[in-house]
């Protein structure tokens, strides 16, 4: 006799519920059978404000009635639910402590999920398993739309473990795995003298000590992994972790002249994720094919649109962009080689322009090349001709227009090899004709993006050796950058000219930031310096006591301050849903920003007034 | 002393006094239960008495029968869902259907069940000692309780010779004092469990599943207990649904 044994068609109401949810009715109808046994019902009354919940207890919460709320410790709002939607997952699968407090906004009926159930019903649906993971990531990224300000300008060194363990690379194994037990870590630095030589990891132990072998007594620089990829400890967050998941390491050293001050994890880092970019780059580097990455790269105008609601500064805002761009490169890049076959030789990716400069915006151009280690036979040339054309046509579909004036990787005059990329430069350098050279200002603002960084040295090295000190050619480069001029200010709701003119409306790009940008390439070049970033360019120029501090100061202050008003330009009016340009009519900002403005123009026209008195004068 | 004794010998006068009386009115029945299933469930209620409502386990409760008359018709089915603190536990959910002496006749076609499900039932007596043993230590919760009680107590008499009115709380009882103090018309129906339950935007369920009712009604009493607040005992409770 069945003595009250639960047939879960008797609980017809809750399972009817459960099956016309997403991802539930993914669920067998024995597993769901098992959801809905396993089910704890409670009612949430408004007026007791927030939802507890046991941290030794979590559970999933799926909302049968009412309404709720979501929101971080800070009050920022992450997402509100209604009837069928789920909170609470986040610890769950993340394993981290509950932070964020759900706000009961209407009274209603919640099922709890416990996580031993929770956790089975994942193992026995994939798409069970996968919609919370998606949700999860939703969430994150929802964060970070509110914490892009906070992660893209908050330093590495503010989470990083400082004064950290280390060992003599002389020292043997076994001393270095007590010191690694004694202190619960996972990783030691390895030292000589007091520069890093290396990182000693748990997996080295494992794969080059254990596994082959190797007794206790063999000294740590024999199986640490020598000149490890480390990071300045003034570096941002962000920096630090699209280098880990570049190089796919889970340990990043950080430096102080040389030395190291600290360490990170990439668990030091999970507990700050949350992060936008570094989600989207994640995304980028899972597709497989195109139509993924066309897909992914949607997201870039929302992903430009949260930096700017975010107020984050338009120099990180330029350079998180343009990590993305890289991103989708790269990715091409691969995911064309593994259809074309291994390339026949090395090669670089170059990139020039904005993207080198890493200060892309809405809506930038490609500016591309292929710099090929040797002569390329017809063969090699057919291949790299495809693989050019696959990757700038794959970039063009993501959102980057192909380049007018056609200085991109598949035209063949910009797919050289390394002697012939040189005596280009060369000749540029060599015979400054201003028309030719005002065209080929861009090429002098590059960066490599894929590729060995020894041959994007070789080329660097060469052409930075050429113009150094080149008096006549960087007359002709100063020439040209102050062939335009930044205007004098406004009067009432008009731009003023320098002749006295008034004009509507201004174009803050190529009347403000490029004219920066040509000043810092002319200090750069004739100092040698490597940088392409204008900020970059600026400071290293100052170190080096080419430009006085306080104009070079003033300088960077202009290029972000302009830059940045750029960018709110922008975000008004992709806000009014009018096209993104550059363009800003004075009318439409308030008379202190007119003021500030003016005052970045004045430092505009002072530092083209110093780069005629340093580079022209003998002319 | 007479007096007294007298008057907790009347099966339902707890309700009048359920703070005052229930505790004597518990041992004394419990004494005249001697043995049963139902002595065991009159002791295991006594402690919960003094207990904030909160943490009480509870029991939902619904049984689906043949007609509405105790002394002419029958048990078809019993639902319950347990109640620990202030949640619901599916886990612990259970129906069972009882078996009848003649045919279902006419009400099989309003709540499903056919006879051919009857002949594995268990007997009206096994269903009722099987629902106390289910409910030990649990205090009920039903909507319309004295309906629900009527039949235990009928049960009870003819199988243990002592027809009481077990006390429970009574979701409908709760949602018309509620309404009569905001000074709300009772309009007809408007104290049924859907109506009731459409008052705290509970979803609407379809009935006549004594599995689903006790779901419905142990719902609506998490509704009802958190419009009242906290720090409300089980006998303070049982006053407000008598």
């Amino acid at each position: 006799m069945e003595t009250g044994k639960m047939d879960a068609t008797e609980l017809q109401p809750v399972l009817e519920f459960l099956g016309r949810q997403v991802p539930f009715d993914a669920l067998s109808r024995e597993a769901l059978a098992l959801c809905c046994r396993s089910l704890v019902i409670g009612y949430y009354a408004k007026a007791s404000g927030y939802v507890a919940m046991d941290a030794r207890r979590p559970r999933l919460h799926l909302v049968r009635s009412g309404a709720f709320e979501v929101r971080t410790p800070e009050g920022e709002l992450i997402d509100r639910l209604g009837e069928g939607d789920c909170f609470g997952f986040s610890s769950m699968l993340s394993g981290e402590e509950i932070v964020n407090r759900v706000a009961i906004l209407e009274d209603g009926l919640v099922y709890h999920l416990d996580a031993d159930t929770f956790d089975a019903l994942r193992r026995q649906s994939r798409e069970f398993d996968r919609f919370f993971n998606r949700m999860f990531a939703q969430r994150l990224r929802n964060q970070g739309r509110y914490r892009a300000k906070d992660l893209a300008t908050s330093r590495i060194c503010a989470l990083m473990t400082a004064t950290p363990m280390s060992i003599d690379g002389q020292a043997s194994v076994t001393a270095a795995a007590q010191l690694m037990q004694q202190h619960r870590i996972s990783s030691l630095l390895v030292t000589d003298g007091q520069a890093l030589s290396g990182i000693l990891t748990d997996r080295d132990l494992r794969n080059r000590v254990l596994a082959a072998g190797l007794d206790g007594g063999v000294a740590v620089h024999r199986v640490m992994t020598p000149r490890p990829v480390s990071l300045q400890a003034n570096a941002s967050v962000f920096e630090a972790m699209q280098l880990m998941s570049e190089h796919n390491i889970h340990h990043l050293p950080l430096l102080e002249q040389g030395r190291p001050v600290g360490i990170v994890t990439s668990t030091d880092l999970l507990r700050r994720q949350g992060c936008q970019p570094l989600l989207l780059i994640g995304e980028i580097e899972r597709q497989t094919a195109l139509p993924g990455l066309v897909q992914v790269s949607k997201q870039l105008p929302l992903l430009l649109q949260n930096l700017i609601g975010a107020d984050t500064r338009a120099e990180e805002v330029g350079r998180i962009l343009t990590s993305v761009t890289d991103a989708l490169t790269r990715r091409l890049l691969l995911l064309n080689q593994a259809l074309l076959g291994e390339p026949p030789m090395a090669y670089c990716w170059l990139a020039f322009g904005s993207q080198g400069r890493q200060d892309q915006a809405a809506c930038s151009d490609q500016d591309n090349g292929l710099l090929l280690a040797e002569e390329p036979d017809a063969e090699a040339l057919g291949y790299f001709s495809a693989l050019s054309r696959a990757v700038c046509e794959g970039l063009s579909l993501c959102g980057f227009p192909l380049c007018p004036g056609n200085i991109m990787a598949q035209n063949p005059d910009w797919c050289l090899s390394l002697t012939r990329w040189q005596q280009q430069f060369a000749q540029w350098v060599a015979t400054p004709e201003p028309r030719a050279l005002l065209h080929a200002s861009i090429f002098f603002d590059m960066r490599s993006v894929f590729g060995p960084a020894s041959l994007f040295a070789a080329l660097q090295d060469k052409v930075l050796a050429d113009t150094r000190k080149n008096a006549l050619f960087l007359a002709a480069l100063a020439g040209n950058a102050l062939q335009t001029s930044a205007p004098l200010g406004f009067f009432r709701t008009w731009v003023l000219e320098r002749d006295g003119r008034e004009i509507k409306g201004i174009d803050l790009k190529h009347r403000g930031n490029a004219l920066i940008n040509d000043i810092a390439r002319v200090y750069a070049l004739a100092a040698g310096i490597k940088e392409a970033n204008t900020a970059q360019r600026i400071r290293a120029v100052m170190a080096l006591g080419e430009l006085n501090r306080q104009d070079a100061l003033n300088l960077a202050d202009a290029q972000e301050f302009i830059a940045h008003r750029r960018l709110a330009n922008q975000g008004a009016q992709f806000t009014a849903g009018q096209p993104m340009s550059n363009y800003l009519r004075p009318a439409d900002v308030s008379s202190l920003v007119r003021h500030q403005l003016r005052d970045a123009f004045r430092v505009v026209h002072e530092a083209q007034d110093g780069l005629r008195m340093t580079f022209l004068r003998r002319f | 002393m007479t007096g007294l004794a007298d008057l907790l010998l009347s099966p339902m006068v707890h309700r009048l006094l359920p703070g005052r009386l229930l505790k004597p009115w518990l041992r004394l029945n419990a004494n005249r239960a001697r043995q049963t299933p139902l002595a065991a469930y009159l002791r295991a209620l006594e402690p919960l008495l003094g207990m904030a409502v909160a943490r009480a386990p509870m029991m939902a409760l619904d049984l689906e029968m043949t007609g509405l008359d105790p002394r002419r018709d029958q048990l078809l089915s019993i639902g319950l869902v347990p109640i620990e603190a202030g949640e619901l536990v599916l886990a612990g959910a259970r129906q069972v259907l009882v078996r009848i002496d003649a045919g279902v006749g006419h009400s099989a076609t309003l709540h499903g069940i056919v006879d051919s499900e009857l002949a594995q039932a268990m007997t009206q007596s096994q269903a009722m000692d099987w629902l106390l043993t289910q409910t030990r230590g649990r205090l009920l919760v039903a909507h319309n309780a004295p309906l629900d009680l009527s039949f235990i107590r009928r049960r009870m008499q003819l199988d243990h010779g002592l027809g009481l009115t077990l006390p429970a709380v009574d979701t409908l009882r709760l949602e018309r004092r509620r309404l009569l103090r905001q000074a709300q018309d009772l309009t007809q129906g408007s104290l049924r469990l859907g109506a009731c339950r459409g008052r705290y935007g509970l979803p609407g369920y379809a009935g006549h599943h004594a599995l689903g009712d006790a779901l419905a009604c142990g719902e609506l009493l998490l509704a009802q207990l958190s419009a009242m607040g906290d720090g409300l005992t089980v006998a303070e409770l049982l006053r407000l649904s008598s």
